[in-house]
């Protein structure tokens, strides 16, 4: 049996990370994630903006209390994605 | 972080940052114990005033409360969602459970009014499916087993008419239903929740 092959833009820790977090809330700021992933502010920032690219999350800039606030929101293309993902990944584990 | 992964790996790490995401879940316990004291001081103040003159004065108590506790409400949460970093689905729900009850709440109000009826005993029954509801979302088990207390206060409320014994249940129905809770929901809040 050929397995599926892995989404390349999912299949990378830190990425992977983002959107299964996302997938539960309705939108998360960038401290949110940086705290549950664990991440580096860089590492995230570069990984945010590929995903974003890829057009899985929806990055929004504003401001609160004259801080810059970034709040991301995955997109339905990044619902599919995960979704499409983590089927292939349950073919890899099936006996 | 390493970027090559194994199905197996994949599959940890998802179910591990959904597990996170399912702890985020905005502070609520303010409310508890807010609406907690405001009920039971408002049920004292109408046992204390239950002789006075004019009769609709008996009750002043409970308006005072509601307005009061739906200020301070509406302002902790207009700021709450300001400083707020994550919005989980399931806040929605709870504050969609919580808005049915307050609008049933009022319509019993209302109606217990027009009859002229003690609206007291079935609100109490009414407090148990919120409070239950909220602690089945959160998973957390003594607000589910708040819910139940009022279901049980509810129903020993509709067996006596006596007004110490009412003031005693309810407020007693409201220490185990909502402050108890609402302690240990700050605790935990304080410890595991970052919303």
């Amino acid at each position: 049996m050929a397995f599926a092959p892995l989404d390349p833009v999912l299949h990378n820790q830190l990425r992977l990370a983002v959107v299964s977090l996302l997938v539960g809330v309705d939108k998360a700021e960038f401290n949110f994630i940086l705290e549950k992933t664990g991440a580096t502010r860089g590492n995230l920032s570069v990984q945010l903006t590929n995903l974003k690219d890829a057009g899985y999350i929806v990055v929004t800039k504003s401001f609160r209390d004259n801080y810059p606030l970034t709040t991301c929101k995955l997109t339905a293309k990044g619902v599919k994605a995960f979704e499409t993902y983590v089927e292939a990944i349950k073919g890899y584990l099936k006996p | 972080m390493h970027t090559e992964l194994t199905p197996n790996e994949s599959l940890k790490l998802i179910e591990s940052m959904i597990g996170q995401a399912k702890k985020s879940f905005s502070r609520i316990s303010f409310y508890f114990l807010l609406w907690g004291a405001l009920m039971i001081a408002a049920m004292l103040s109408t046992y204390l005033l239950r002789n006075t003159d004019p009769a609709w004065s008996n009750g002043i108590a409970w308006g005072v409360a509601g307005i009061v506790g739906g200020i301070v409400s509406f302002v902790y949460g207009a700021r709450q969602s300001k400083s707020e970093i994550v919005t989980n689905p399931m806040d929605g729900i709870i504050g969609q459970v919580w808005i049915s009850f307050v609008i049933t709440l009022l319509i019993m109000i209302l109606c217990g009014g027009l009859a002229h009826r003690d609206p007291g005993p079935m609100i109490t029954l009414l407090t148990g499916i919120p409070t239950f509801l909220t602690g089945r979302i959160l998973r957390f088990r003594p607000l589910i087993a708040g819910g139940v207390i009022f279901w049980v206060a509810g129903i020993a409320m509709h067996l006596t008419s006596d007004p110490m014994t009412l003031t005693v249940i309810y407020c007693g129905s409201m220490v185990f239903g909502y402050i108890i809770p609402g302690i240990m929901l700050k605790r935990q809040e304080n410890g595991l929740r970052t919303a």
